[in-house]
């Protein structure tokens, strides 16, 4: 499944309300300023409910969110997970 | 003796040479590397033209080098302005031309530097990029090769300027907060003396550098020899990172916004985390709900807290120790006493002292209070209250804060509102009327309202309404290009609203309330 569409589109409407800001999968959003606190929490809530996995308190850590590409990464595995 | 600020770095790599001044990401420096490094910026910049007095920027992401670059600055006996790396390049051009900053230490890392750089700024020498553009240009190789172990021979008192921190102004553009290393210092000496701070202190360094909060991280921590441990600015936006880095680096004393410690306790596991070693939990810059600090406080039982006060221009003026357990009720805490050296005053519309227990503006002086706004006589007129004293032929000279207090029987003052439009939003000072000024220099809008709203999560979040003017169109996403275009991210409205008219009051004005509430 495609997750990585969905989330970027969310970033950009919902997060940088279609301001022009270059997007790539492995940039850094967080050191960039492209997220901040209040961001990385609507990311998580988006991820929830579209994709339907649930996301930790525990694993909302920089590894699973610094960018796109570790962010679909997390949400692949956590599906993997849920399956088992 | 000790009266300029990079004297504590100095007397530190004198008295424990090997011991870690910051710490970053795992890496560390030591006191005397912390010395040798600052010596070695500043003769570099003094050999590429900086004076005494001159503005020196700092545009990178937090790391070690910060320690450096600030107190490198401050040896060639500049003033060092750090500039919001997050901010529009726009905003950031603005504050560089406005107090005339010629030397810029940055780092290649730096996503926006050419975008900051297409600016049309003048000559500029770049130290820690690679040269580009006609700008002159040295790198962090050539700082560490010149480490030094003694600073340019420059004569400089406690009197000149340290650092100058821009902040939201009301007019529409940023403003600058002109510090002298006895403003700094004085501050620096207050909170190493109060809270006890000792070489073997771990203390966090989570705020931004433009942000008044690491003048603690940087220089009561150095006063004390202790470390100070540097957050990478990504961790601050993630709270389980944020709880483990202070299990893992063992911190002793953490400072930072009520903000980041209820995000840690909310979703930082804290219960899972050994935190024996933190002693003081200190925060400051907006009204901790009390709700979630008797929760944090239940949570960390063995930490003191405590809570501080002051507007950027007294870096902090009075500070409040909270009892072990705070008394029921929802009434917000205290922001309590004085610091040493410091003089307060309330006082009515009039300038007149008010009566006991009766509320009316802070007024503040001493030490820790700043120089002035920079480039600004109309401000420092307003924002200075004048007593004269000793036959009327001297005066002693208040900031008037702004801020309506009333001083309780016990002598604590209790913090009532602010006399203007400013705001805070999870920590940040922002003015509303400068984002309307922001949007209204649009030139398809009408008029313009900002507004803050709560954010469910103990804090502000601002937000905007517009009209149209007549023959115009306007997408909501337009005016909010616009105003992340200008305003750091923190300003920019979570949501704009387009309307067709505004609610009005009776006599006319915008209903602030009523577009609030709706």
């Amino acid at each position: 499944m495609d997750y990585k569409t969905p989330l970027i589109e969310f970033i950009k409407q919902d997060i940088l309300h279609g301001r022009n800001v270059p997007l790539d999968d492995e940039q850094d959003l967080l050191s960039a300023g492209v997220l901040d606190s209040l961001g990385i929490l609507r990311v998580v809530a988006f991820l929830e409910e579209r994709f339907g996995v649930r996301v930790p308190d525990e694993d909302v850590v920089f590894e699973n969110f610094q960018s796109i590409r570790a962010m679909t990464d997390y949400v692949t595995q956590q599906k993997a997970v849920g399956k088992a | 003796m000790r009266y300029l600020l990079s004297h504590v770095v100095d007397e530190a790599a004198r008295t424990q040479p090997t011991h870690d001044a910051v710490r970053f990401s795992g890496l560390s420096l030591s006191y005397a590397e912390l010395a040798r490094r600052s010596n070695g910026l500043a003769r570099i910049l003094v050999d590429r033209g900086v004076r005494r007095g001159d503005r020196v920027g700092i545009f990178m992401n937090k790391s070690l080098d910060s320690a450096v670059a600030i107190h490198g600055i401050m040896k060639a006996g500049g003033a060092y302005v750090p500039l919001d790396p997050f901010a529009p390049p726009a905003r950031v051009a603005f504050v560089i031309r406005d107090c005339g900053i010629r030397h810029l230490v940055t780092s290649d890392l730096k996503l926006d530097q050419s975008q900051l750089l297409a600016e049309g700024l003048d000559r500029m020498t770049l130290v820690g990029a690679s040269p580009r553009d006609g700008h002159d240009a040295v790198g962090w190789v050539e700082v560490e090769a010149s480490a030094s172990d003694s600073a340019p021979a420059i004569e400089l008192t406690e009197q000149d300027l340290a650092y100058i921190l821009y902040t939201s102004g009301s007019t529409g553009t940023p403003k600058g907060i002109m510090h002298t290393h006895r403003s700094g210092l004085s501050f620096a000496e207050w909170a190493a003396a109060t809270y006890g701070l000792t070489p073997s202190d771990r203390v966090s360094n989570h705020a931004p550098l433009h942000f008044d909060l690491s003048t603690f991280d940087f220089f009561a921590t150095a006063v004390a020899g202790a470390t100070t441990v540097v957050v990478p600015e990504a961790l601050t936006k993630l709270p389980a990172d944020l709880a483990r880095l202070m299990a893992k680096e063992r911190l002793t004393v953490w400072y930072s916004v009520p903000f980041a410690l209820m995000q840690m306790l909310e979703r930082g596991s804290l219960a899972k985390l050994d935190l024996s070693t933190l002693r003081w939990l200190l925060f400051a810059g907006e009204v901790f709900p009390v709700k979630h600090l008797r929760e944090l406080m239940a949570a960390l039982p063995h930490v003191r807290f405590s809570n501080l006060y002051g507007p950027t221009e007294t870096n902090v003026c009075t500070f409040y120790n909270l009892p072990p357990t705070l008394p029921p009720g929802d009434e917000p805490i205290s922001i309590g006493r004085p610091c040493e050296n410091v003089e307060s005053l309330i006082v009515d519309e009039d300038g007149r002292p008010v009566a006991e227990g009766e509320a009316g503006e802070l007024l503040i002086r001493g030490g820790v209070v700043m120089r002035g706004y920079w480039g600004r006589p109309d401000l420092n007129e307003k924002g200075f209250f004048r007593r004269p004293v000793f036959g009327r032929h001297y005066e002693d000279v208040f900031y008037r804060t702004g801020d309506l207090v009333e001083r309780m029987p016990d002598g604590n003052l209790t913090y009532l509102g602010r006399k203007d439009r400013q705001v805070k939003t999870r920590g940040y000072r922002v003015e509303l009327d400068e984002v309307e000024a922001v949007i209204l220099s649009l030139v398809s809008i009408e008029e313009a309202a900002a507004f803050v709203v709560p954010d469910g999560q103990g804090s502000n979040l601002i937000e905007a309404a517009v009209t149209v003017k007549a023959g115009f169109q306007l997408t909501p996403e337009a005016v909010m290009n616009h105003a992340s275009a200008r305003l750091p991210h923190y300003a920019v409205p979570a949501t704009i609203r387009v309307m067709e008219v505004f609610p009005r009051t009776s006599t006319g004005k915008i209903d602030r309330r009523e577009l609030q509430a709706r």
